[in-house]
């Protein structure tokens, strides 16, 4: 743990984690380290991961999209109306 | 494994270099006079049902992809897309465009409710070895023949691909895992027989490239 609290993760480093981060792919005992760098470098750090999350959006645009039948947006478009009504 | 970014001629090797190719556009092209998507959400925030309505019709298609590309069954991909759209339109009030675009909250949302979808369903099963016959029996499932809503997002899909393809296979293979299966890098590791610090080179070199990649495209436009 004091190993831990002492380590000072350089920007280069907390940038690659965070890339792993938002997909969900830091381990448990990465997590520790990679908060309180993400506290040291504040907004800068903040502004980083928002950027990262521009990758979900690469990655759904790279499938090619599937066909849902009409019946599904209906119900769906009903749902929405009936929720609107109570 | 070759995951489904794929359409890869020539990936490099594991130590290669990300090739230098030009991207020239990464957003959906939409008609002329079309509400933009934060327009959109914006009325979605405002309880406008024809606003889901068209947030819907322009993105299920991409929605469900993910979806189907997490849990690879036809009918669950529509029920959770009905209750993804659902969940988008009871949450709208929590996106906010200062943290990022609506498209990617709307994906992130899908991700985490179909990943969601898959543990429970590996609750009940013996996750390991449908997983397997799944992706070996699937990978092409929700292929079909071009509609009008794929044809515009078919240049987006391309230069993205372009981004992903640029990568050594192994590292697509560890990426497809961690962001479509929502495995850590030790489930990663045991999945593969690769030694854990192999895989968390390969996941950060990947994301690297495609985080650079798709950095270049947005420079360029």
């Amino acid at each position: 743990m004091t190993a831990l609290r002492n380590y000072e993760m350089s920007f280069d480093e907390f940038q690659n984690q965070s890339r792993l981060y938002v997909i969900g792919a830091l381990e448990p005992e990465e997590l520790e380290a990679f908060e309180q760098a993400r506290r040291d470098f504040g907004q800068k750090a903040e502004d980083f991961i928002g950027e990262c999350y521009s990758m979900h959006e690469a990655f759904a645009l790279s499938l090619r999209p599937a066909k849902s039948s009409d019946a599904l947006k209906d119900r769906l478009m009903s749902m929405v109306r009936n929720r609107q009504k109570t | 494994m070759a995951i489904d970014f794929s359409a890869a001629t020539g990936a490099p090797d594991e130590a290669g270099e990300t090739r230098n190719v030009r991207l020239p556009a990464a957003a959906p092209v939409l008609e002329p006079g079309a509400p933009t998507d934060l327009e959109l959400m914006h009325g979605v925030q405002a309880e406008d049902p024809e606003a889901l309505s068209a947030l819907y019709d322009r993105y299920n298609g991409i929605i469900k992809a993910l979806i189907l590309r997490v849990i690879h069954n036809e009918a669950e991909a529509d029920d959770l897309l009905q209750e993804i759209f659902m969940e988008i339109w009871n949450q709208a009030k929590n996106f906010s465009a200062q943290k990022g675009k609506p498209l990617g909250w709307m994906v992130t949302l899908a991700r985490r409710r179909a990943i969601d979808g898959l543990r429970k369903k590996q609750a009940y099963a013996r996750a390991g070895e449908r997983l397997q016959t799944e992706t070996e029996q699937q990978p092409d499932a929700w292929v079909h023949n071009a509609t009008e809503e794929e044809i515009s997002f078919s240049d987006t899909r391309v230069l993205v691909r372009r981004v992903i393809n640029t990568l050594p296979v192994a590292q697509q293979e560890a990426i497809n895992f961690a962001f479509f299966r929502g495995m850590s890098q030790r489930e990663i590791a045991a999945k593969t027989n690769t030694p854990l610090g192999t895989v968390k080179t390969r996941l950060e070199l990947g994301l690297k490239k495609i985080y650079d990649g798709l950095k270049e495209l947005r420079d360029e436009l």
